[in-house]
């Protein structure tokens, strides 16, 4: 297993504590401003990113 | 969802806004949480131990300098991370109170502070608090006069808290201090309640030692806090081991046996460090707080028969409330009792309220968002209204 696997699993447990930060921030009723809905659409694609790279580190 | 056997995943604040009084300046910043993620196996921080062997010697993670950074933001020379506040107590306590030496401490004083002198055979002296549940220089002064009197010497120490637990008041802490060197007494500061939340400058406070609850106040795990201290107190609370094997004739370095060696061996000290810069900021900006705060008590003060029983105006997030006269009369008749007060804030995402409490309780809203703070006010006059309490 290579490092990028190790790299890239911290990366998305990093990526969904930020996700995990805006429902705390946002709670409870959990309605997004602008600035945190982007922050989240930027968050949520960076976490596809990581996954597809897990992935592909993992599976190959 | 389960994290373990038996052990549920704790969603608290996420799914709603938590006013518990000490849990609100603990919650972890994101790093906290990432550092939580990295470093969570028990010895983490020591991979990279090295002689002389010591935890704040540590290079890397740099917890070496971290310890010097924690030491020069409270304006004090040396500082030691140790599990909570109330080991600070028991490390200070254990090196000044012997058998029967009195100790002053006041009627607002935490019960870890009574416990560390308890168990150092010290005797508690309490400064009463005025009727505005105060502890004020005079009255610190005229209590020395009477333990003076009474034991023939002054108190030992002192442990004096700047925000108490019980009204969330502030306390002159400089004056009392300074009252108490007029008699050679070391102060011990307690800031479970302000280091972390309000800018804590030990030397302008004039006290020999500055204890903090990191896991009440910055945004760290448990336990955790830290003990600062000046070089001339260090050099007595912070001595170095001298014992030895009488067969192994062994010795131990430079460990410390007030902090039992090394402290915070992993988790909780990566937390504390983590989340040190956001704490440095954030006590900044504790104005912010404030105003947060103050848009719920007011809420909770146009509620018709509460009071706000903590000093008014406001200097601290965490306050006492008396709804004797507001929610606690619903509780009389309705069907759920004292419940429905609790059980009321849940259904609308605010939690941390003792279940059952309608009478007296306290709350804090340390970390709200200004949007936060507002939902939270509109709650208690919702509940209010919907009981048919009177709201102006």
């Amino acid at each position: 297993m290579s490092k990028r696997a190790v790299d890239m699993t911290f990366q998305a447990l990093y990526t969904l504590t930020d996700i995990r930060m805006i429902l705390r921030d946002t709670a409870p009723v959990h309605e997004l401003d602008d600035k945190q809905r982007a922050d989240a659409q930027r968050l949520l694609e960076n976490l596809e990113r990581q996954v597809a790279s897990l992935k592909q580190e993992m599976l190959k | 969802m389960r994290c373990g056997l038996g052990i549920e995943a704790r969603q608290v604040d996420e799914v709603a806004i938590n006013i518990d009084p000490i849990q609100a300046g603990g919650r972890l910043t994101a790093d906290a949480m990432k550092a939580v993620i990295a470093y969570g196996d028990g010895y983490s921080v020591c991979d990279n131990c090295r002689k002389p062997n010591r935890l704040d010697y540590i290079a890397k993670p740099p917890i070496a300098s971290f310890h010097k950074e924690v030491a020069t933001w409270l304006n004090m020379d040396e500082a030691r991370m140790v599990p909570g506040a109330r080991r600070g107590f028991q490390a200070v306590a254990h090196t000044y109170v012997h058998k029967d030496d009195p100790v002053l401490l006041t009627s607002l004083s935490h019960y870890t502070e009574f416990l560390a002198v308890e168990e150092a055979g010290g005797v508690a002296r309490e400064i009463p608090a005025n009727e505005q549940k105060i502890i004020t220089p005079d009255a610190t002064a005229e209590k020395i006069e009477e333990i003076v009197r009474d034991s023939g010497k002054p108190p030992v120490i002192a442990f004096i808290d700047h925000v108490d637990y019980q009204y969330g008041n502030m306390h002159d802490i400089k004056a009392i201090a300074k009252v108490a060197r007029q008699y050679d007494i070391p102060v011990l500061y307690n800031g479970a309640y302000t280091v972390g939340i309000l800018p804590v400058d030990g030397k302008d406070f004039g006290v020999d030692f500055v204890v903090g609850s990191a896991h009440k106040s910055m945004a760290s795990p448990a336990p955790s806090g830290v003990l600062a201290t000046t070089s001339e107190r260090a050099a007595e609370v912070f001595r170095t081991t001298a014992i030895t094997g009488d067969v192994t004739k062994r010795k131990f370095g430079i460990k410390e046996p007030e902090m039992m060696g090394c402290t915070l061996m992993g988790v909780t000290l990566v937390g504390m460090m983590a989340s040190f810069p956001h704490v440095k900021e954030r006590v900044k900006h504790f104005d912010r707080e404030l105003a947060n705060h103050r848009i719920v008590t007011e809420a909770l003060l146009s509620v018709e028969g509460t009071k706000i029983l903590s000093e008014y105006p406001r200097k601290h997030t965490m306050t006492r409330v008396d709804t004797i006269g507001s929610f606690d009369k619903i509780a009389e008749t309705h069907k759920k009792r004292g419940f429905y007060f609790s059980s009321a804030l849940e259904e609308k995402g605010v939690t941390g309220l003792i279940p059952g409490a309608t009478k007296v309780w306290k709350f804090n809203s340390y970390g709200t968002s200004e949007k936060q703070a507002r939902y939270l006010a509109n709650v208690f006059v919702e509940i209010a209204s919907e009981n048919g309490l009177t709201v102006s």
